[in-house]
């Protein structure tokens, strides 16, 4: 159940970003999963809104917007987003869609990232 | 009154992990130790492994071994006369950084050449947390089925070596550790892929031959 440890991360930059702000409420959130994170973003939001009750988030809407596997292929060198098949699993193979090779690094795609916040504050903070 | 402002955060929540993973590496290598980290599923062989690597090779090593709870692994390594720390992780399902952090400060890293992670059983969350090893090496029994190695790609996909174990019971359970060996290189061309059965005595002088291959290069 890591979706917890990964959900109090969230919830820590939001207030740390809302209280540095001087924050009455956190309208918006939006956060970026990395397609190969193992996180099920259903199961995120489910903890996160367990965990942001009784803060100044607990309205919040949480938007997830989801960023794609970058490879770099060794076999053939292709550059770029990767063709993920994931017929058979929700966390999917990586694969070169030059070459079909799953000879590949993998370059952006595992993080989780905060993205922004839409907050409310008083006109003289 | 009040005004609404959109606020940029920027936060990788993966950051945190990784810096202190690093930490780790440097504090390794700067006291010339090699770290491995073994990942699998409940039940898979870690233990034994780690075991047969202390009373096979002439290595000063330490462990930190991962458990929910208790101290069980950890209590069975003693007995091996290394220094352990155990490491619990409460209600987590993997180790991190940090606690594998807080283990190497209580291990005499002045006098060893290795030191061994036993990760909690798991072939899922540990993917998403680098440790600060040199080498992590994926164990996957037999009696787990033969289809188990296809089910969780990622962590066959980001370790450097795959150990196929209990392969003495593969017929008893229905199970063709072949195929274990063919899904494993299809996901991952680049991985080292031994069969074994510690219980035999079968593929433990490989398994150490590729630590040291990954220590040497």
């Amino acid at each position: 159940m890591h979706e917890l440890s990964m959900a109090q991360g969230i919830i820590n930059a939001v207030l740390d970003t809302a209280e540095a702000n001087n924050a009455t409420e956190v309208n918006e959130v939006t956060v970026e999963v990395g397609r190969l994170a193992m996180i099920n973003p259903e199961q995120l939001q489910f903890i996160l809104g367990v965990l942001i009750e009784n803060t100044i988030m607990e309205d919040a809407e949480i938007n997830f917007e989801e960023i794609p596997a970058e490879i770099k292929c060794y076999d053939c060198d292709f550059n770029g987003e990767a063709i993920l098949d994931d017929k058979d699993h929700y966390a999917p193979m990586v694969k070169c869609p030059k070459c079909d090779s799953l000879n590949v690094e993998t370059l952006n795609g595992k993080d989780i990232v905060v993205k922004n916040i839409v907050i409310e504050k008083p006109d003289d903070a | 009154m009040h005004q609404i402002a959109d606020v940029e955060v920027a936060k990788n929540i993966m950051d945190a992990n990784k810096k202190l993973a690093h930490k780790n590496l440097h504090k390794l290598e700067d006291n010339g130790i090699f770290c491995v980290d073994f990942v699998g599923a409940i039940g898979s062989g870690k233990t034994t492994l780690v075991e047969e690597i202390i009373d096979n090779t002439d290595y000063k090593i330490g462990v930190l071994a991962g458990d929910v709870i208790s101290k069980f692994d950890a209590g069975r390594i003693e007995k091996h006369n290394v220094p352990v720390v155990g490491l619990n992780t409460g209600k987590e399902c993997h180790l991190d950084a940090h606690l594998v952090g807080h283990g190497l400060a209580d291990l005499p890293l002045d006098d060893l050449d290795m030191v061994i992670i036993e990760n909690v059983g798991n072939l899922i969350c540990p993917v998403d947390f680098e440790l600060g090893s040199h080498l992590r090496i994926v164990v996957v029994s037999v009696t787990e089925g033969d289809d188990t190695v296809e089910k969780h790609p990622i962590i066959f996909q980001t370790s450097d070596v795959v150990v196929i174990n209990k392969v003495d019971l593969a017929d008893a359970v229905g199970a063709d550790a072949d195929k274990m060996v063919c899904d494993a290189q299809k996901l991952n061309p680049n991985v080292k892929v031994i069969k074994s059965s510690l219980k035999e005595g079968i593929g433990l002088d490989e398994i150490i031959a590729a630590i040291e291959e990954a220590m040497n290069s």
